[in-house]
């Protein structure tokens, strides 16, 4: 018996020990966990068919219960999935990301672009049945704005907000802002009933009180800890929703899992592509793949290991993204190039796509030789770190595994690495506090943006940014990315967002890993809603129905 | 901490045919554990993102987890740590919670009284939670987590020395040193303490199941070992996610090598226990 036979032997003998103790043989994967889906092939399509017929009452999972239904207070997606069917806002993000008037009739830009003249629609009224004005309006406007509401930033370059006539209200800026029509589509442009918020005083958004919107439903009823219920709008007056009620509860993981398998619940918006993969094989329910802004990224800090660009590039040209789509998320998330995904391309697509498709040179999905090649030539031209580079992590499997193809991708170029993981609770203080993350040389995270705007995502990289961990520096990025917040020609603006995009992969600020799309799991009788991240801000309920009439 | 597994008292000379499965059974883990370089297939962390969460085959006997590394090289490494951490932790928890037992029961008095009300307070303490709180403080890592939990484990020893203790000190050969004008030091040091030994030693096989789990408790939890260790605590955490998609082998591998060696060490443990005891 030969060295290589003995050992193989002993193994097969420990493992077989092993498996006759975990009572397994054969396979891992059950029969009925379903093909595993290449991130190659995921087709990410805005919507779904049209549903046919109506609906009594939709049940709904959410990941999480919502904290508030005050989304200026605290604004949390859980929130915005629910409060998207009861209030409206001046902008409304569509299914295919682009943004239009909707409270807001028409919106009129002076031609210096330093003021905005909205006016606003006189048919619609609150769920108390009053009607909404333009002074609601700038009360709204006014509360987003304030100081330690979450849409303040939104504000700054805001001057004045004024009601100009009966059904008229002007916005001034100090320079012209991009990004405000944008907003107005997110939660800086909800439009609140200022005698509701003001009677329900600092129990606004808790349980128990009622809502203060106009939209396709209202809130029915929000029992603490078990469910929040919305019946249709009798007197809205856009189209009426084809679902009468719709209840929602929270579960997630293997609770978000069982409750679709079994019926209890009829969709849900999984925020973890994992919770999808393991609903795939399901043969009633059916899943939708849409674009969203969200995206897997690799964050680079200041502490040392990383701080050189050319090794920042060289790891991004070693990271083997398909493997981590494949494995990490069962395929359900996309290798990218850019950290911002592709429903950020409210407008200008054909130009995004073409520019992104260009960056595949320094974001390849599959690193080749030649890739390898050249990010071994940046280490030694940069000097591998003397310490190993720390990655910070939390257990999640997709984000281990993101951890692991990091550092395999590090030592394949010479640069040793570390893994730093901490519990799921801990991991959201990387994001917030510099501290927490003072021992770690990169972070394993993903990020959204609420606009549909690229623009809405590379200020990120501005020297004085908070989000520019790694301390970039470059006057030229800085003065360009102020240039294109000011232009509001979506063409040129466009034009501009590429540039600064391919400066911000090509210095690797961030390093881009996957794009994560919107994943809608819905039960096969039903259909309607949207698939793309418009969920956040887009009475996607209204349109769920039954597929046949 | 979770409560030893006791069993009936071993009587007569035979050894019970669960002592001797249990035996076999840790002989063949620390074999595994020294053997391992030679008997894993693969590098413990190797990754292979194209064949993650494979299922049996020739290639990967006990399958994969979720960044392909291989579960069998996993596991057999795994057992190092598993089994030498303990070691270390009981080190620790014995070293101190001998002296602290000894002293309490030797000088008696406020000393005896302010060790048992130390150890009283610490035993109110949830050890689980006392080991969090140093970690939050020193930092995650296997170092710290040994240290941590020692510390949890030395009111146990204490304990249990203090009482074994205060009967050996009433036993006339003290009384003999004592007249010979041997310092209470060296009675202690040379005569007491190795007179409890045996007994001490078959509590800490007791004991090394429980300091096991609990390590493996705080891998899972993200404190204790770090990627890309093969410890089974931190395996079991990392295969967890892959079980609501039917993928089971990379948390139940791990999980059940911790379940069945905390089961043998407390099935040997308590026979030699109880054996050691009838000798002393």
């Amino acid at each position: 018996m030969t060295t290589t036979t003995r050992r193989t032997a002993t193994a097969t003998a420990l493992a077989a020990a092993l498996l006759a103790a975990t009572g397994c043989a054969g396979a891992d994967r059950p029969a009925d966990s379903g093909p595993r889906t290449s991130a190659a092939d995921l087709k990410l399509d805005a919507t779904t068919p049209k549903a046919q017929g109506g609906l009594a009452k939709a049940n709904w999972l959410l990941e999480d219960e919502p904290d508030s239904l005050d989304l200026d207070t605290q604004g949390s997606s859980a929130g915005r999935v629910v409060l998207t069917n009861v209030c409206e806002r001046l902008y409304q993000l569509q299914p295919d990301m682009t943004t239009r008037p909707f409270l807001a009739r028409k919106a009129t830009t002076s031609a210096d672009g330093r003021t905005l003249t909205l006016t606003i629609r006189d048919d619609v009224t609150f769920h108390d049945g009053t009607k909404l004005t333009a002074d609601d309006v700038v009360w709204s406007l006014e509360r987003h704005a304030s100081k330690d509401m979450e849409q303040s930033d939104e504000f700054g370059n805001v001057t004045s907000m004024k009601k100009t006539g009966a059904d008229e209200v002007t916005v001034r800026f100090e320079e012209p802002d991009a990004m405000f029509l944008k907003a107005l589509a997110g939660d800086a442009g909800i439009v609140w009933n200022k005698a509701q918020v003001v009677k329900s005083g600092k129990e606004f958004g808790t349980p128990g009180r009622p809502d203060a919107c106009s939209g396709p439903y209202e809130l029915a009823s929000w029992k603490s800890g078990d469910s929040i219920a919305l019946r249709a709008y009798d007197d809205y007056w856009g189209t009426k929703p084809l679902t009468r009620e719709v209840v929602f509860r929270w579960a997630s993981d293997s609770a978000l899992v069982n409750a679709l398998r079994t019926g209890a619940a009829d969709g849900a918006y999984a925020e973890s592509p994992n919770t999808a993969a393991a609903l795939r094989a399901d043969q009633d329910l059916a899943q939708y793949y849409g674009p969203s802004t969200a995206s897997l990224v690799l964050i680079p800090t200041d502490r040392g290991g990383l701080d050189d660009p050319r090794i920042r590039r060289a790891l991004s040209l070693s990271l083997d993204r398909k493997g981590i789509a494949e494995s990490g998320y069962g395929g359900l998330v996309q290798p990218w190039a850019t950290p911002v995904g592709s429903g950020a391309w409210g407008y200008e697509k054909a130009e995004f796509a073409a520019a992104q498709k260009e960056l595949d040179e320094d974001a390849p999905a599959s690193p080749d030789a030649d890739d390898l090649a050249r990010a071994k030539d940046l280490v030694q031209e940069a000097g591998a770190p003397t310490a190993p580079v720390v990655i910070g992590t939390d257990a999640s499997q997709g984000r281990t595994v993101v951890a692991n193809a990091t550092r395999a991708a590090l030592q394949r170029i010479g640069v040793r690495a570390e893994i730093k993981t901490v519990p799921t609770a801990q991991f959201e203080e990387f994001y917030s506090d510099p501290t927490a993350r003072a021992d770690i040389d990169v972070l394993v995270g993903d990020w959204y943006i609420s606009k549909a705007d690229p623009m809405g995502f590379y200020d990120n990289g501005l020297s004085d940014s908070s989000n520019n961990w790694v301390g970039f520096k470059d006057a030229a990025y800085d003065r360009k990315v102020k240039q294109a917040l000011a232009t509001l020609d979506d063409g040129k603006r466009a034009a501009l967002a590429v540039d600064v995009q391919r400066t911000f992969v090509e210095s690797a600020v961030w390093i881009p890993v996957a794009q994560i799309p919107t994943i809608l799991v819905l039960d096969r009788k039903l259909t309607g809603p949207t698939a793309s991240q418009a969920y956040l801000y887009y009475p996607w309920a209204a349109q769920l129905g039954a597929k046949k009439g | 901490m979770t409560a030893a597994l006791t069993l009936a008292p071993v009587t007569g000379r035979r050894r019970p045919l669960s002592v001797t499965l249990a035996a076999a059974l840790l002989a063949l883990v620390v074999l595994a554990a020294v053997l391992a370089p030679l008997l894993a297939p693969h590098a413990p962390d190797a990754i292979d993102l194209s064949a993650s969460l494979v299922g049996t085959g020739a290639d990967h006997l006990l399958g994969t987890d979720s960044s392909g590394q291989d579960l069998l090289s996993r596991v057999l490494y795994g057992a190092r740590s598993s089994l030498v951490a303990p070691v270390a932790l009981l080190a620790v928890a014995a070293v101190l919670g001998v002296t602290l037992g000894v002293l309490a029961a030797w000088r008696g008095g406020w000393v005896d009284t302010l060790v048992s009300r130390l150890t009283d307070v610490m035993y109110a303490f949830p050890g689980l939670l006392f080991t969090v709180l140093i970690i939050a403080v020193f930092g995650a890592g296997m170092t710290t987590s040994v240290l941590a939990l020692g510390l949890a484990f030395t009111p146990t020893i204490a304990k249990y020395t203090r009482s074994l203790a205060l009967a050996e000190t009433r036993k006339p050969y003290v009384d003999a040193y004592r007249v010979q004008g041997m310092g209470g030091t060296r009675i202690c040091a040379l005569h007491l303490v190795p007179n409890l030994g045996r007994s001490i030693l078959g509590y800490l096989v007791v004991l090394f199941g429980e300091a096991l789990m609990s390590l493996a408790t705080l891998s899972y939890l993200g404190f204790g070992a770090q990627p890309p260790s093969s410890d089974w605590g931190l395996m079991v955490q990392e295969g967890q996610a892959a079980v609501v998609q039917g993928a089971l082998l990379p948390a139940l591998v791990p999980g059940t090598a911790i379940a069945l060696v905390v089961v043998s060490f407390n099935v040997v443990g308590v026979w030699a226990a109880d054996r050691l005891g009838k000798q002393d």
